[in-house]
């Protein structure tokens, strides 16, 4: 074992690897800040220039990538108010509040901090609680995913915007738009009405940014009443200067929020098919709900950048438990790192840790120097992030939507794809204004075929449709969803009540 | 019961349009989604779960007509208002056709010079100082549209659209 992990060691702290990881966390970082790049694009772009590495360092190059994708969602949640990646969501609902109060530098130090600590507590669990945590992950069957999936919508539903019922009629038409296409278990295709362009499905990638990117860079363009700033100014304004020993000590300060965001993290990312989409906004949800100030979520609160940035960031650690212990990778990125091991001719399964441990090791330990890396060239990031806010907002809106177009083209390299963009950012826009909250809806389309799968598959293991009651976790998450919706309307009425 | 300011009388009005609309579009699919094939071996066909989907989408939909109309009745937003905000979203409206138009030119003009002409097009009208922007707005358009073409085909053997012409 001390053979193994001297010899991880060595194989990571080579200079030639540490310079590669450090340019690999800069590129996640400006890929996943780049709406429209995600993580899991970062990295499949990556893997080809992996190849002729050592799978020592290849792994480490990619999981550098993971890790500064992971928290690079921040600096566009933050700024722009479109999250980069799906795991930024969360962020934006207070880190973009924060940054127009004019504190773009606390913003996105918080984040940062956050993500770091987040990132560390997810590497130590994976190390010490890798074992028991994917056995009870891989313990949960079709009832349980399904009943997981609906209690992370009703969540997500509830969390966001004003009205509730807008909310789940969001999160079920995010459903429904997933279910075009071909179906998940037996390819038969469903609301196609005969349209090439719609036989695939819609890539969630291009609704991600339709809705997100197209709909927040248009209401930018929206005149307010000083008309200099809307199409002359910067987006955002303010202190500029990150405050990094305040806001480390602010985010120290807050040991319960970062632990538990953090553990929401971990365990979410150690459950394949979940993931930092999730993770960000459950850890939100607690936040707030074990906040004494909840009415303040949503508006800049601090506690909610901390908690979505450690919830998200800490997913890596979850992720790769069942990819180490099982094989199973936990999200696409999962799998691309899983396609990059098996490319150097490693097998990924149980046996990984017993054949390969330096391996296992070395992943460890890139992942604890990419945290660090993140943290440094975040923060040296941040402030060239801060001077690109004053580029005037007639350059950087058609620019960004530019870019956009870019991401939607190399993801399938099909020019529908840019006509879908054009469709669904229209539509996006629309929903926007009237009050939509867009989140549920593109969680919905995420998830969707995921509970579709499982509903199914739950009805083809067994008829019996009570299983989903009298299955402990399964009836535990159903009722957590019950109980949601319940907490939501209650305090809908408490709040009418105290405003009448 | 009514809406008093006429701001949000139209935001009422629109929403009570957006239910109606996606709860019929909703039905719709909901039938389609029946009448797609079913196979004897399975409990649940491809359709069963759209249609529980879209039925749930049509249910809420009609509960949140139920809810407004009883919370606010029914509100009265005139065409004029209407125009006036319409007229407010003339940037936005402007760029939604220089974008769609550059989704659509796109595979004729090629990624380069598509992408010039949109983006010095969309900067101009949005700018207020035009000729003292110009020579930054042709700079950022070209290093816009002919660099991310050369960095993706260099680096990543990924072409953007070539021109047809």
């Amino acid at each position: 074992m001390t053979d193994a992990f001297l010899t991880a060691m060595s194989g990571v702290m080579e200079p030639y690897t540490l310079m590669l990881m450090m340019v690999a966390t800069c590129a996640g970082i400006i890929a996943a800040a780049i709406p429209g790049f995600t993580i899991t694009m970062a990295i499949v772009l990556t893997l080809p220039l992996t190849f002729a590495m050592p799978p020592m360092q290849g792994i480490a190059v990619m999981l550098s990538v993971y890790v500064g994708g992971l928290s690079g969602g921040l600096f566009s949640a933050a700024l722009l108010g479109i999250p980069g990646t799906p795991s930024a969501v969360a962020t934006t609902f207070d880190a973009f509040p924060m940054a127009r109060q004019g504190k773009p530098g606390k913003a996105l130090s918080l984040g940062l901090f956050a993500s770091f600590i987040g990132s560390i507590i997810s590497i130590a669990v994976l190390i010490i609680a890798a074992p028991p945590l994917a056995m009870l992950a891989v313990k949960l069957g079709p009832w349980e995913y399904f009943a997981l999936i609906i209690f992370a919508l009703t969540i997500i539903a509830s969390l966001v915007g004003d009205s509730l019922i807008r909310g789940l009629i969001a999160g079920l038409v995010g459903i429904g738009i997933a279910t075009i296409g071909p179906d998940p278990l037996m390819g038969r295709e469903r609301f196609t009405f005969g349209y090439e362009i719609l036989a695939a499905g819609i890539p969630f990638l291009v609704i991600l940014i339709g809705m997100y990117a197209m709909s927040q860079l248009l209401s930018e363009l929206e005149p307010s009443r000083d008309q200099h700033s809307q199409t002359s100014g910067s987006l955002i304004s303010g202190d500029m200067r990150p405050h990094l020993w305040q806001t480390a000590k602010s985010v120290i300060m807050r040991p319960i929020n970062v632990i538990r965001s953090s553990l929401i993290g971990v365990f979410i990312g150690a459950v394949p098919g979940a993931g930092s989409s999730i993770s960000n906004l459950l850890a939100y949800d607690q936040a707030k709900r074990a906040s004494k100030h909840p009415e303040t979520f949503g508006k800049g609160e601090p506690d909610g950048v901390v908690a979505s940035e450690a919830g998200n960031s800490s997913t890596v650690g979850g992720s790769l438990i069942p990819l180490i212990a099982l094989g199973i990778p936990g999200s696409p990125a999962d799998a691309v790192l899983m396609a990059a091991i098996m490319v150097h001719g490693i097998s990924i399964g149980p046996r990984l840790i017993l054949d390969h441990p330096d391996l296992v090791y070395s992943m460890f330990i890139a992942m604890a120097i990419a945290s660090v890396f993140m943290l440094f060239i975040g923060i040296l990031l941040m402030r060239a992030f801060l001077n690109l806010l004053n580029i005037p907002k007639y350059i950087i809106v058609p620019t960004v939507l530019a870019c956009c177009a870019i991401g939607t083209y190399t993801l399938n390299n099909r020019l529908s794809d840019l006509y879908l963009l054009a469709c669904i950012g229209i539509v996006g826009y629309i929903l926007k204004k009237l009050d939509y909250p867009l989140a549920p809806l593109v969680l919905g389309v995420v998830l969707g075929p995921i509970a579709e799968t499982n509903l199914r598959r739950a009805f083809q293991t067994s008829t019996d449709w009570t299983l989903f009651f009298t299955r402990p976790i399964s009836a535990l998450l159903l009722a957590l969803a019950v109980a949601s919706i319940a907490y939501s309307v209650y305090s809908l009425i408490k709040q009418r009540k105290a405003v009448a | 019961m009514e809406q008093k300011s006429t701001e949000a009388a139209l935001s009422s009005t629109l929403q009570l349009l957006s239910y109606v609309i996606i709860a019929i579009g909703a039905l719709f699919l909901a039938v389609k989604a029946g009448s797609l094939p079913a196979s004897r071996w399975e409990p649940m066909n491809a359709g069963t779960f759209p249609q529980i989907v879209f039925l749930s989408v049509a249910v809420l939909c009609g509960i949140a007509v139920i809810l407004e109309v009883a919370r606010n009745g029914f509100p009265r937003a005139s065409l004029n208002v209407a125009l006036t905000r319409l007229n407010r979203l003339k940037p936005v409206i402007v760029n939604i056709i220089l974008f769609t138009c550059y989704m659509i030119a796109m595979p004729w003009l090629g990624f380069i010079t598509s992408t010039f002409i949109y983006l010095v097009t969309a900067q101009t009208f949005l700018t207020t100082e035009k000729l003292k922007a110009l020579p930054v707005i042709l700079c950022i358009a070209v290093v816009f549209s002919a660099g991310p073409y050369f960095m993706f085909s260099e680096l990543f053997n990924i072409y953007l659209p070539r021109a047809q012409w």
